[in-house]
């Protein structure tokens, strides 16, 4: 028989060959309408209750479960548990089958029918949206209905398991012993489906399609987590092609993890210094086991969000405090809150903003809520007196802003002093250079600041003028066109001229592909998120500076990005064939 | 368990059924208004009591105590409602949902 390969999105690297256990599939299969003779309707009614009790166990056991990196999940359960015991939900579909003398399954679509023309009626997308909580829910509840408790309880073995869709709920059920890798039909690269994967080390690959169509439980699969591909079926060749990429990728990664600890530095002795982006304080760990040589970003909107009041002082400083001192005397960068476009507080709610991206986030929004900023810039004041802090600000745009931002720092170290509060007068202050204005004045914002750290993720956007999450336009997405290499060297030499540190911290710093270009600008250091480490400490660790200022320069004289790529390709396949093997660039992504 | 008003079948008899709800206007104040955290604060608040507990607003009557009901409001910063209790503890009832209006929903 002939083997199928599906394509996805790689979201967590390796392989894994085995047997498929489909979770859920995206219809179950309805029962058709009955009307219930007299003595059968007490029996239904009490088959609903069931099955939504059944649910409401689940669901309260699965919010119980998740991990730190889906606590934001569990608001969403909570919300789901009240749509779950609503009157509209729950009363209406009991009243279906009593007044109605209908089965549990069409009284429950009827009452989710019945909510739905409501929301429907709705103009605002916020509230329309709301009815897939509701659909979600019925799903479940329909389900346990159908006694189809798609539990993975029921898994013998370890399994490949697929799935339509992994709700933040089935990922956080996920048992390393009897899992092995997964794949889903929904998803994309920032699923928080793939954070968990990678968190817990097993490969996985989403959005891919005809998944459903193609597999049955029990079925021979391979999942490919490194080249984002799915194969049904496999054939001898396929097998044996597998089993000894299998076999390489695990003998890498075992080398890798053996010499992260190792500091970033090339075979000619050039120093990269590599760090880690992390936002909760339990990821030190991860850093740490990753071989992080310090903390180059530290967002700190974690512990602003989901919440209706703001966290004091106090809270902060001890939060920063033991983040400094546990990775003392490694470097801790904190950057200030950067809340806005994407991110919320609940204590402001959102802005009617027709730009958010371009409207009232990061720097700004300090600016017009200066006590809670000042309450920020005290916590990390107060927390560096331990370890080895530095102050980061993010969406700088010009030397207005900075100095607004520096002036604040000041007042603040003056209120500490009179109330004899003591901190590190001497905290290295830094800026974010994320923005094409920042970049164009760079040597003068060099006068201003400590260091810089290069954010490429905003700088891309605004530069290019697209918006990568916007599937029409993300094709443009070119971490290496011209503008964008020319753009980063020109804020590493502003900075080495004013003889300040600067430092990298996007997506750019994971991949290997754009490694060797940076350090050809000889980048002082590169932050990234902690799973990344490894495998981008063994390209420093195996380039040469001479190497990578010759690639640099051939880049630098290149006009177009389809010929940057190639260089760019051509030099990983000559230097590091390993990682041509086992890793996807986002130039590759990007094209295919 | 909450009953509907319309289709109250199962539940118990409100006391003579007829009792006229006491009644009061609240507005939405917070920036994001009827939003889905506020409503299920709101909803959750509701079912404490006993009484039925309606908000009217626009012409539209529904179950204070159901946050699917809350939610079809699409009730922005700025609206006025109003809140209908009927049953033992109306009183008390208005008072802690106005209570939560007042504040924002941020308690």
């Amino acid at each position: 028989m002939a083997s199928v390969v599906l394509k996805g999105i790689p979201v967590s690297a390796g392989i894994s060959i085995g047997k498929a256990f489909f979770l859920s599939r995206s219809h179950i299969h309805k029962l058709p309408r009955q009307t219930l003779a007299d003595e059968l309707i007490l029996a239904e009614t009490a088959r609903l209750e069931a099955a939504f009790k059944q649910t409401k166990d689940e669901l309260t056991a699965i919010r119980g479960k998740l991990p730190p990196e889906l606590r934001e999940h569990a608001l969403i359960m909570d919300s789901h548990l009240m749509i779950l015991s609503d009157p509209k939900l729950a009363g209406a579909a009991k009243n279906h089958v009593l007044q109605l003398r209908i089965n549990a399954e069409w009284a429950l679509e009827k009452a989710v029918a019945e909510i739905d023309a409501a929301f429907n009626a709705l103009e605002d997308p916020y509230f329309k949206e709301r009815m897939q909580d509701v659909r979600n829910v019925a799903k479940r509840v329909l389900g346990h209905l159908a006694g189809q408790q798609q539990d993975m309880k029921a898994i013998q073995g370890r399994v490949v398991l697929l799935a339509h869709d992994l709700t933040p709920a089935d990922t956080a059920l996920i048992e390393v012993d009897k899992i092995m890798s997964f794949a889903t039909v929904l998803g994309g690269k920032t699923s928080h489906s793939g954070i968990l994967a990678r968190s817990l080390g097993i490969p996985a690959v989403v959005g891919v399609t005809g998944l459903e169509e193609r597999i049955e439980d029990g079925k021979l699969v391979v999942v490919d987590g490194l080249k984002g591909r799915v194969i049904i079926d496999p054939d001898e060749d396929d097998l044996a092609h597998y089993s000894d990429m299998k076999y390489q990728f695990e003998g890498y990664q075992s080398a890798i993890i053996r010499s992260c600890h190792l500091p970033g530095e090339t075979i000619d002795g050039y120093r990269v210094v590599v760090n880690a982006n992390i936002e909760l304080f339990e990821e030190v760990s991860s850093v740490i086991d990753n071989g992080g040589e310090g903390i180059g970003l530290y967002r700190t909107e974690f512990s602003y969000m989901n919440r209706t009041q703001l966290p004091d002082e106090d809270e902060l400083t001890e939060e920063y405090f033991d983040l400094a001192s546990i990775m003392a005397p490694k470097k801790v960068v904190i950057r200030t809150l950067d809340m806005g476009a994407d991110k919320f507080m609940t204590h402001f709610g959102t802005l009617e903003e027709s730009n958010p991206a371009m409207g009232l986030r990061a720097i700004r929004f300090c600016m017009s809520h200066r006590d809670l900023f000042k309450t920020q810039l005290r916590a990390i004041l107060r927390a560096s007196v331990v370890g080895n802090v530095s102050i980061m600000f993010p969406m700088i745009s010009g030397l207005r802003e900075i100095r607004q931002a520096t002036n604040m720092l000041r007042q603040a170290k003056e209120e500490l002093k009179k109330q004899g509060l003591r901190f590190d007068p001497d905290m290295p202050v830094g800026c974010m250079v994320e923005l094409p204005s920042a970049v164009m004045i760079a040597e003068i914002l060099a006068q201003e600041v400590d260091f810089f750290s290069i954010g490429t993720n905003d700088l891309i956007q605004y530069s290019l003028g697209i918006d990568r999450a916007n599937r029409y336009v993300s094709y443009l997405y070119q971490p290496l066109h011209p503008a964008i290499v020319r753009s980063i060297k020109h804020v590493v030499d502003s900075a080495h001229q004013a003889g300040i540190e600067v430092s990298l911290c996007g997506e750019m710093a994971s991949d290997p592909y754009c490694v060797p270009i940076l350090m050809g600008m000889q980048i002082d250091a590169i932050s990234l998120n902690p799973q990344a480490i490894p495998g981008i400490k063994r390209i420093v660790r195996q380039a040469t500076m001479a190497d990578c200022k010759d690639l640099l320069k051939q880049v630098l004289e290149s006009r177009t990005v389809s010929r940057t790529n190639r260089l760019v390709r051509d030099n990983i396949f000559q230097r590091f064939p390993d990682e041509l093997m086992f890793y996807s660039s986002l130039l590759e992504t990007d094209e295919g | 368990m909450t009953r509907d008003m319309q289709t109250d079948e199962t539940g118990p008899e409100l006391p003579g059924g007829a009792i006229a709800p006491l009644r009061r206007v609240v507005f939405v104040l917070n920036e994001q208004g009827l939003h889905a955290r506020p409503a299920a604060k709101l909803a959750q608040e509701a079912q404490k009591y006993a009484s039925e507990i309606k908000i009217v607003c626009n012409g539209a009557t529904v179950d204070a105590k159901s946050i699917l009901d809350v939610l079809t409001l699409a009730a922005g910063n700025g609206t006025s409602l109003e809140l209908a209790a009927a049953g033992p503890d109306a009183a008390e009832a208005l008072d802690s949902l106005a209570r939560l209006f007042k504040q924002r929903f941020q308690v």
